[in-house]
């Protein structure tokens, strides 16, 4: 009889020693959102820097943070549609409606804020969860038919206001965006603490519960989710219903910022929405994906943009700078296996 | 009835066929018009765009991935000439259609690299491919620049009695004729289907991609082209309109986002499906926002239609 545990042998049956040094630094750098976190606050230096202004004036800062506020708000149901690996192209649909509902329908029809915001929600949250139910059990793409549902909210929304983009939103509204709110006397806007409210019962639901590690399962192999016992109808039904909630209050609360709505007060926000998503680093049906990155995302896109405003460089040049992180960021570990690998 | 059913199962562009035929007598009812000689040039000049955008998207889809990008990259095609090469002297024919013709191939080819060799998501190399191309049309054309009178303006009318769009869309078709008939097409196609399966035949999956990406470009800078001539100006703002317009065409007609089914004809007719609808819509006084609905409901129907009717297949869940 030979010797049982041969090297080869040794290898596949033993456990592989910690990586020290270098490797064990990469591989933890990738589990956590390492990169961003360098990246925000090289970026928020270079910000201070090139303005002193900002330590002086607060307001500028938190300016900064309200913008990015409102940006995770609206990527924050895409984020757990990339987890599930599909993608919602209706974001900028759902935006619209809810702008449109707060501020057509508070100041034409008289409706409390929160029936606005009941309204909104349940509204984009059963249209999310048809969108879902549908592309799961017909197996569709969701790409084309949040892009066709979000043409529908879209010109739904303008069909209902029928071209009156005068609507204001109400003043308890407002002050719940616009940047001269208080919270409990602080000098900032509610939307900031709601949003790490929402930021951080997202992070517990995700992390901790079994629901959020059913979502995960899901996404890296529906297949092996199925069978082990998840319902995955349940879990894309539920996601792209969040989504849509999640994105037509966002859209309350841009209207509440911007004062008022148009057509395309969406737009803007969808890819921009999914950019934060990516240089946040969640990619399609991963398991590093969660909404503490997309915070960040929003974060080193706004400090970015507000950046770029003040080199004097353009918005356009912006959208070219936009375009180059998102590549760099997600090749820098974003990428997916050569077909040689899966062979 | 079946049969009926059986035949659109067998053709992916036989349901968009269908759904084009019925609109157009819509329209011919609406209209009576709609179809006279007089009119054909002009009519076919403005669904030359829609067509060539959606033509831009199929390569890409049928090799299994998807490049939102085409769009973006026609309107940029449209700024440059309009905008760089109209005014510094070279917007020539003989300079201008090779100009804009290897730019819009190499910007295609290199989202190809960033998908098949970074080996990065394609809508996420598409969408960066995007913003860059939003970013540099604002740049060179904030505002509409009017083009001085060009070699493009037949395109949108007629070379004698030849409609100037059949030019540009026949230009296109008879490429993709010829490419049927080579290797390349058989093997995108098997790249799309399944990769593995391709990379074990043998197949160049890499190179495939970017290729597939490439003609994608080459096919948006004719889209550029047939945009300008209609515009005959420069519109940076077009950008985000086309973004996911030839994606919804590739896709009504019967191309499977999946990869490895569809061709340009089903493309043809779906982005058919949609100018005729917009057309109809606004020909029988309805508002724009409820063209946008129809539009949005008409792609919601095609792909449950396609997936639930027109699937041979037997529906099963997705585990």
């Amino acid at each position: 009889m030979t010797e049982p545990t041969t090297s080869a042998t040794r290898a596949l049956t033993l456990p592989q020693p910690e990586p020290t040094g270098w490797p064990r630094f990469r591989d933890w750098a990738l589990r956590t959102p390492f990169v961003q976190v360098v990246v925000l606050v090289a970026l928020s230096a270079l910000l201070v820097v090139t303005i002193p202004a900002f330590l002086v004036r607060p307001q500028a800062g938190i300016a900064v943070l309200t913008i990015a506020a409102l940006l995770a708000l609206a990527s924050m149901g895409q984020t757990l549609v990339v987890i599930i690996g599909g993608l919602d192209l209706a974001v900028a649909g759902y935006i619209t409606f809810g702008a449109m509902i707060a501020s057509n329908a508070t100041s034409r029809l008289g409706w409390p804020v929160s029936l606005a915001f009941v309204v909104v929600v349940l509204a984009c949250g059963g249209v999310g969860a048809t969108v879902g139910w549908l592309c799961h059990r017909f197996r569709i793409q969701p790409l084309v038919m949040t892009l066709g549902v979000g043409a529908m909210l879209t010109g739904g929304s303008m069909f209902i206001a029928s071209g009156d983009y005068n609507g204001q939103p109400p003043a308890e509204l407002r002050a719940l965006a616009q940047l001269n709110g208080t919270t409990f006397g602080l000098p900032f806007p509610p939307i900031i603490g709601i949003v790490a409210l929402l930021g951080v019962g997202l992070w517990l639901f995700l992390a901790k519960t079994a629901a959020g590690r059913r979502l995960y399962a899901t996404g890296v192999n529906p297949v092996a989710a199925n069978f082990a016992r998840v319902k995955t109808s349940v879990v894309w039904t539920a996601v792209f219903a969040a989504s849509g909630a999640l994105a037509g209050l966002a859209g309350v609360f841009i209207a509440a910022f911007g004062a008022g709505w148009s057509q395309a007060v969406g737009d803007p926000y969808l890819f921009a929405g999914l950019a934060a998503v990516l240089v946040g680093g969640t990619t399609f049906g991963s398991v590093r994906g969660g909404f503490t990155r997309t915070a960040l995302g929003a974060l080193i896109l706004t400090v970015l943009s507000t950046l770029i405003v003040s080199r004097g460089l353009s918005e356009a040049q912006g959208r070219i700078v936009y375009g180059i992180i998102i590549l760099a960021v997600v090749a820098l570990y974003g990428r997916e296996r050569h077909v040689r690998d899966r062979f | 009835m079946s049969r009926f059913l059986g035949l659109l199962r067998r053709h992916a562009w036989a349901f968009a066929l269908v759904l084009a035929i019925a609109l157009l007598i819509a329209n011919l009812m609406v209209s009576p018009n709609f179809l006279s000689p007089a009119r054909l040039p002009a009519t076919l000049a403005t669904l030359a765009p829609f067509v060539l955008v959606g033509f831009a998207s199929t390569p890409s889809i049928l090799s299994g991935g998807v490049d939102v990008s085409v769009g973006p990259l026609a309107t940029f095609i449209n700024c440059l000439f309009v905008a760089v090469l109209l005014p510094s002297g070279i917007g020539d024919w003989y300079a201008a259609i090779p100009i804009l013709l290897l730019t819009a191939a190499g910007i295609g080819a290199m989202t190809g690299v960033l998908v098949a060799v970074v080996r990065l998501h394609p809508v996420v190399a598409s969408t960066g491919v995007l913003f860059v191309l939003i970013g540099l049309s604002i740049t060179i054309s904030k505002s509409p620049v009017s083009a001085t009178p060009n070699w493009s303006d037949p395109l949108a009318q007629s070379f004698g009695w030849i409609p100037g769009a059949l030019v540009t869309m026949g230009v296109v078709a008879l490429g993709w004729f010829f490419l049927r008939r080579t290797a390349f097409v058989a093997n995108l196609l098997a790249t799309g289907e399944s990769d593995v399966s391709a990379y074990g035949s043998g197949v160049n999956v890499t190179a495939v991609r970017i290729l597939a990406y490439a003609l994608g470009g080459l096919f948006a800078g004719i889209a550029g082209i047939a945009l300008s001539a209609l515009l005959q100006s420069s519109q940076s703002s077009l950008a985000t309109t086309y973004a996911l317009l030839g994606l919804a065409a590739a896709v009504l007609g019967g191309t499977a986002l999946g990869g490895g089914k569809g061709g340009l004809l089903g493309t043809f007719f779906g982005a058919l499906v949609i100018y005729l609808l917009q057309q109809l819509l606004t020909a029988a006084g309805v508002q724009p926002s409820l063209v946008q609905f129809a539009y949005g409901f008409a792609l919601v129907v095609g792909v449950l239609v396609g997936a639930t009717l027109l699937n041979s297949r037997r529906v099963r869940s997705r585990a």
